[in-house]
């Protein structure tokens, strides 16, 4: 069973993710709590950056992979 | 609810080899300028070098980039900022952990890492745990020490972030953790080699059999011992589970990985690293399988202390095959060999401590613990190696040190003085064993 990833559409979300992160962490100067806890959402954000976004901009902007695993068919 | 899923990051994983190589590059651009410009330590070393981030085109540019070595990363250390000197790339206030090297190899090396590192240690073992069959419906237990060494604490993270269930065995001694593995039914364990092969045989004198036990992943670290053929079979027997090995060092990250095809190799993360082998002897670069040589290892994403060129003086080779499990990841043969400063000549022959223990834990009669010690008599090497005769085994001591003495003249090409002691009497080791002993210059 093929699976499909739309890495463009995943990349948008991760994109605007990391644009709410940041504002809340500018709110957050002299609120610890909110400052703290954006900046570490924005880590896990960078995570999503690594494994998708990254990749993203390197295959066609719809990807198809096999379940299971076939790398051929991923080209 | 998440579905079976095979692999991690099935994107990346599965990526073709050209998109991977362009990844890399693509990557390896901006680490580089990220440590070209916020470090002084790599901007000077590249400055001397005359190599600007926006020379680098192609792999043959980034080889001209001049590796960094340990001592290297030892000498600017307890400088401003302090304690990490000029090679940290973030305003200290934003390191947030503090780890450091074993010092195995000499003095420790220290390493900050911010908290996107420290993500990114959790997601590397994230690809380590889920490749050897972690589940979320996993209980993990850790029976190590926790501490300044970064052993084991992103494989505590990562069995977090995978959503399976971690048990820190921290400070609790061999006995107990042996009975809080058999009270909570513990499905997997992270150890070194030697601890695995340790606690089987605190087991058996505790009246327990490991085998009996709920443990069937064992995820190995801190020594090659899960990649050599028969120190695998000797923990997959004891407890009746599959080993697996990864590699990984404080100041690279964890860089590869045993899948559970266990094909014989080590999938290196190629999204997260650039790894190049070099040949120690020539300086020319090896991709081909079947040819050995030095690792020159790149993380591509830290962000603290970056490790760009690192001369990490593994010795590894790349493997002819594919890898079964459908990951494009390229394989390393049979794991870390050894160190290139490992790797010693002996009366002119290269000989290697894995190469040994290989051996030793083929031979059937032989305990698990053994001690290589080389040294000179006159002018000539000299090696000695030590190894204890399991109970109940004395008897057979003849015929077990002509088979020894066979199979290491097979494996080494080398003539050893043997010494046979009581099972139990060698030194044994919790954390990073240290058997190997080259006493020429001293």
């Amino acid at each position: 069973m093929d699976t499909t990833y739309d890495l463009d559409g995943i990349t948008a979300k991760i994109e605007s993710l990391k644009k709410t992160a940041m504002e809340l962490a500018d709110l957050g100067e002299d609120f610890p709590a909110l400052y703290r806890n954006a900046r570490r959402i924005l880590a896990a954000v960078k995570m999503l950056e690594i494994n998708i976004s990254d990749v993203s901009d390197t295959t066609s902007s719809q990807a198809v992979f096999m379940k299971g695993g076939d790398p051929t068919a991923s080209s | 609810m998440l579905k079976e899923q095979p692999y991690w990051n099935p994107v990346l994983e599965t990526l073709a080899k050209e998109n991977i190589r362009d990844l890399q590059l693509r990557k390896f651009r901006k680490i580089f300028e990220w440590g070209y410009e916020k470090s002084k330590f790599h901007r000077a070393l590249y400055k001397e070098a005359g190599i600007k981030p926006e020379d680098i085109r192609s792999f043959e540019d980034l080889r001209r980039i001049p590796t960094v070595e340990k001592s290297m990363m030892r000498d600017i250390q307890r400088k401003d900022p302090f304690p990490y000197g000029d090679a940290l790339c973030v305003p200290l206030d934003e390191v947030v952990e503090f780890r450091q090297t074993s010092g195995t190899t000499g003095q420790p090396v220290y390493q900050p890492d911010t908290w996107q590192d420290w993500e990114w240690w959790s997601e590397c073992w994230s690809y380590i745990l889920w490749a050897q069959g972690y589940r979320p419906s996993d209980r993990v237990f850790i029976p190590f020490g926790y501490n300044v060494f970064v052993a084991f604490w992103a494989g505590h993270y990562a069995v977090e972030k995978i959503g399976a269930e971690i048990v820190p065995g921290g400070v609790l001694d061999t006995q107990a953790r042996i009975l809080k593995i058999q009270e909570l039914q513990c499905t997997a364990m992270m150890a070194t080699p030697t601890y695995v092969l340790g606690m089987a045989d605190t087991a058996r004198k505790m009246g327990i059999d490991p085998s009996s036990l709920a443990v069937r992943k064992i995820t190995c670290a801190g020594e090659p011992g899960a990649s050599i053929p028969t120190t695998k079979k000797r923990m997959e027997d004891a407890w009746a589970a599959k080993v697996y090995d990864h590699a990984g060092a404080t100041e690279i990250g964890a860089w590869c990985f045993e899948c559970t095809a266990q094909s014989g190799g080590l999938h290196v993360n190629e999204g997260f690293f650039l790894v190049e082998i070099q040949d120690v002897e020539t300086g020319e670069y090896i991709e081909e399988p079947g040819r050995r040589g030095k690792m020159i290892i790149t993380a591509l994403d830290r962000q603290a202390q970056p490790c760009i060129r690192f001369d990490s003086k593994d010795i590894i080779e790349w493997a002819g095959e594919p890898c079964p499990c459908g990951r494009t990841f390229r394989l390393i043969k049979g794991g870390v060999i050894g160190r290139a400063d490992d790797i010693t000549k002996v009366k002119g022959v290269l000989l290697s401590p894995s190469a040994i223990e290989e051996v030793v834990r083929g031979l059937d009669g032989l305990g698990n613990e053994f001690e290589v010690i080389v040294d000179k008599d006159g002018d000539i090497d000299r090696i000695t190696l030590k190894v204890e005769i399991i109970k109940g085994r004395e008897g057979e001591s003849k015929q077990i040190e002509a088979r020894l003495k066979d199979q290491l003249r097979l494996k080494t090409n080398l003539g050893y003085i043997l010494e046979f002691h009581d099972h139990g009497t060698l030194p044994r080791y919790d954390v990073k064993a240290r058997r190997f002993k080259d006493l020429r210059g001293k």
